[in-house]
């Protein structure tokens, strides 16, 4: 066996090719024995724009600073770009049109018009009011295909994504971010002007030692899954309703775990139906619970469920690799939006984007979605996105700083897109005039979203 | 296996379903919205169709008109709405549009729609009917037969009358207390029948017929024409007129699918082409890219798209610059004049957008001293800053 160096094998990859490598960010770089045997790479990278989080807000926030010419790296502790909407599994991003016109474009609609068309999918109708079934507006994608094209998109960009890693360290200094990751076999200290937390959990944040909030009962996580092998039009429904509640009563099934609701699971056949009570993704022991927790509960339902009669064969298609989480942690921010804010449609002064989504709270009794009125398009303000106290430090997605209710709405993929969107040109712009997401000129920030066809609330 | 028999009218409509349903009735419980295309039925003809479902009716009359338009579909249903073998017959004739859209149900003379105790429909209960059965997206189409009609502890009135019997989510989608011939009849608008219109529309289809029902009020009809234009017909001018005042409307929907009805042989034509990049500078950031990428198609660039495009370089941003570039190159129609423009983007402080440009130059190889010079600076800068 020929022996290689480690970053011989890189440059085999081809890594300068597919745009990866870390050259254009290298400060300096050593390596560091473990043992005698292993050695850990230590880099000092230096960026313009640091992102953590490589999810739905990330991904597009990545993008957009790439596009405005700063240096970005994008940091994921996963394998893959694109977070609930991929590794989660909930591959139907919503929701981008309110009322027969889009209130949420740019990059983020870029990326999921480019899915649907690659894999020659119809979006929906978009003229005709969804009415009190909203995923009729929301888009089903092809979400490996999503991933990949995602990831393509960032390295077009310039972006200089990082996966394995995670934030260790987070300190602030001359106006400067230092950010140490631990990954596999690398340890990283980031140099970076702006720091844009889209970690979904506010994790960033609360390294960098700004206050964060969390409910004392958060929502469920959901493991999506798919199940075939039997025929529903045949099933005895009354029964299998029956023998469910039996062994609820017996304490061998979670009534919780599927909403309640067997029939749903058979009929969607599997998908977004399982609740993981108390998932949280905040660590890596936590998340690693959920998962356990969801999978085990699927297993458990799915022995109960083939004993009964027409689902014998009743067997699992797919499950995604981890338990997809709706809630965990929010910044607090300079202002806090309300459910009051949300369901009036209330335009701020500094409102970045638009959001569009009912009150949407799950809970261990299931959902019963509250949708806005007629006309109503709720905002998001940018002091929303910035933790009080801060400088050069923005948010994007769910732990935007929001009460509950609200939060349940703006948390979904459509809002944390635009979101995205909205975080990364303040950040560039802060970049360029040395400043902090909250003092670039507003008129600026309006009009870097709008020409990477961005949609900003109110006249432009 | 399918034949036809073609009929000439005598009379109206109500006179040719009496004429040929043999059902000797005439019609007095209707209810029907404006069919799409409104001129006088002239002629009838019978369709012998395998519509694969439990009505044992396989007739389906096409009424059309003198032109011979599909003006209106209709169907007698004779069934009955069963449960535990306790059946109540349902005898009603639906109707669609040329679009296979839902237009109305009719009752033959002394039949009326009964709930659960027999009770007939009222008129609201009738008019609740047609509302439900006019949408489309309504939930009873992700509903099965035995969420509506569970198994067990059951019997054929309770399940048209109790909630306790019927999913408590179907309810809110039915007439109240006949929830199963809601139900069915939803299916039966929606199910076979419809496909099997369209493709009789389809048979017929001219440009003259697509323009009119790209003309209708109905959103649906027109998304349905949009549908119908590429690989069916070839475009008119004043289809044309109507497709490019569609991608010009706010409606992003209509105009994704206006933009997708014009085919490559339309794009032969530089007017279309100039139209469209007029409607491209007026119009949004989403429907500028499907403009871009659907100029992609066009077998030539024209000269006077170019030219537009080259002027407004300066103006696009990351996505649409990109998109606007990869058109240049893959139509292969790069003139010096564009590569200078292009090459002036080398000295843009975006260092994505003067990145972009040295790439598309690179490809380009021009020979032009300006543009080799341009090229050298921006290479001699990135040597000096190290950029990546």
């Amino acid at each position: 066996m020929t022996k290689m160096k480690r970053r011989s094998a890189l440059a085999s990859l081809g890594s300068i090719s597919l745009g990866i490598s870390s050259k254009g960010f290298l400060v300096k770089e050593k390596e560091v024995a473990v043992s005698d045997t292993y050695k850990i790479k230590k880099q000092t990278l230096k960026t313009d724009i640091l992102i953590i989080g490589g999810g739905t807000a990330g991904v597009v926030a990545a993008i957009q600073a790439g596009r405005a010419g700063k240096k970005t790296i994008l940091v994921e502790s996963g394998s893959q770009l694109g977070g609930t909407t991929t590794t989660g599994g909930v591959a139907f991003p919503g929701i981008f049109f309110a009322w027969g016109q889009q209130v949420i474009s740019g990059i983020g609609w870029e990326l999921v018009q480019e899915a649907v068309a690659m894999n020659d999918d119809t979006l929906p109708n978009f003229s005709i009011p969804h009415g009190k079934n909203h995923p009729r507006h929301q888009i089903r994608l092809n979400g490996q295909l999503y991933a990949m094209l995602i990831e393509e998109k960032c390295v077009q960009a310039g972006v200089h994504i990082r996966y394995y890693e995670s934030p260790t360290r987070i300190t602030f200094k001359n106006n400067n971010w230092t950010v140490e990751t631990m990954g596999k076999g690398m340890h990283t200290e980031i140099q970076c002007n702006q720091l844009i937390d889209c970690s979904g959990n506010a994790f960033a944040t609360t390294l960098a030692g700004y206050p964060v909030l969390r409910e004392s009962v958060t929502q469920p996580g959901s493991l999506m899954f798919q199940i075939g092998g039997y025929d529903f039009e045949q099933l005895d429904l009354n029964l299998i309703k029956q023998k469910y509640e039996e062994e609820i009563k017996k304490g061998t099934l979670d009534k919780y775990e599927f909403r309640n609701n067997v029939i749903q699971i058979l009929k969607s056949q599997g998908d977004n139906i399982s609740h993981v009570m108390g998932a949280d993704s905040t660590t890596s022991e936590s998340h690693t619970l959920a998962n356990i927790k969801g999978r085990a509960s699927l297993l458990n339902t799915v022995r109960f469920l083939r004993t009964l009669p027409g689902l014998e064969k009743l067997k699992i298609i797919d499950v995604q690799n981890e338990t997809a989480v709706r809630e965990t942690y929010r910044i607090d921010g300079h202002y806090l939006v309300t459910q009051e804010d949300y369901v009036t449609g209330k335009v701020f002064e500094d409102a970045v984007s638009y959001s569009y989504y009912p009150i949407d709270l799950h809970d261990e009794h299931g959902i019963i979605p509250r949708h806005l009125n007629e006309g109503v398009i709720p905002t998001v303000p940018l002091r929303a996105l910035v933790p009080k106290n801060s400088r050069n430090l923005i948010v994007a997605g769910r732990c935007i700083s929001s009460d509950r209710l609200a939060n349940s709405a703006l948390r979904v993929q459509a809002s944390c897109m635009g979101m995205g969107q909205a975080a990364a040109a303040a950040a560039v712009l802060a970049h360029t005039y040395k400043t902090t997401p909250l003092e670039v000129p507003f008129q600026d920030l309006r009009n870097l979203i709008e020409t990477h066809g961005g949609i900003v609330p109110g006249l432009t | 296996m399918q034949f036809k028999r073609l009929v000439k009218t005598l009379g109206t409509c109500t006179f040719l379903l009496l004429l040929f349903t043999g059902y000797h009735r005439s019609y007095t419980i209707r209810y029907l919205h404006t069919p799409t295309i409104q001129l006088p039925v002239d002629t009838t003809v019978f369709h012998i169709v395998d519509f694969g479902d439990e009505v044992s009716n396989d007739t389906l009359l096409q009424s059309l008109s003198k032109e011979g338009y599909p003006i209106r579909y209709s169907r007698a249903i004779r069934t009955g709405v069963c449960f535990d073998n306790k059946c109540r017959p349902l005898d009603v004739v639906l109707h669609w549009n040329v679009t296979g859209r839902y237009l109305g149900f009719e009752l033959p003379k002394k039949e009326f729609l009964s709930k659960y105790d027999h009770e007939p429909f009222t008129e609201k209960e009738y008019q609740r009917l047609h509302e439900l059965l006019t949408d489309s997206l309504s939930p009873l189409g992700g509903f099965y037969y035995n969420e509506v009609v569970p198994q067990a502890d059951s019997t054929y009135n309770k399940v048209d009358a109790v909630s306790g019997a019927t999913s408590a989510n179907v309810l809110e989608y039915v007439v109240e207390g006949a929830a199963l011939t809601t139900y069915k009849l939803w299916h039966l608008v929606y199910g076979p029948t419809q496909p099997k219109i369209q493709a009789l529309t389809r048979q017929r289809l001219s440009p003259e017929l697509l323009y009119l029902i790209l003309t209708s009020s109905n959103m649906n009809d027109r998304m349905w024409a949009l549908n119908h234009v590429q690989g069916y017909v070839a475009s008119t001018p004043e289809m044309q007129a109507l497709v490019l005042s569609y991608i010009s409307s706010s409606n992003y929907s209509l105009a994704e699918r206006a933009i997708n009805s014009i085919n490559q042989t339309d794009l032969q034509s530089d007017v279309l082409q100039a139209r469209l990049m007029t409607i491209f500078l007026k119009s949004g950031h989403s429907t500028k890219k499907l403009l871009l990428l659907k100029l992609k198609e066009a077998p030539k660039l024209s000269t006077e798209v170019a030219d537009v495009l080259r002027n407004n370089l300066q103006l696009l941003n990351g996505e649409l610059l990109a998109t606007t570039l990869d058109l240049f190159i893959q139509q292969g129609s790069i003139d010096l004049e564009t590569s200078r423009a292009v090459s002036e983007l080398l000295v843009n402080t975006n260092s994505y957008v003067s990145k972009m440009a040295f790439s598309f130059l690179e490809k380009v190889n021009s020979t032009d001293e300006t543009i080799k010079k341009r090229l050298t600076d921006y290479r001699a800068k990135q040597a000096g800053s190290g950029v990546r």
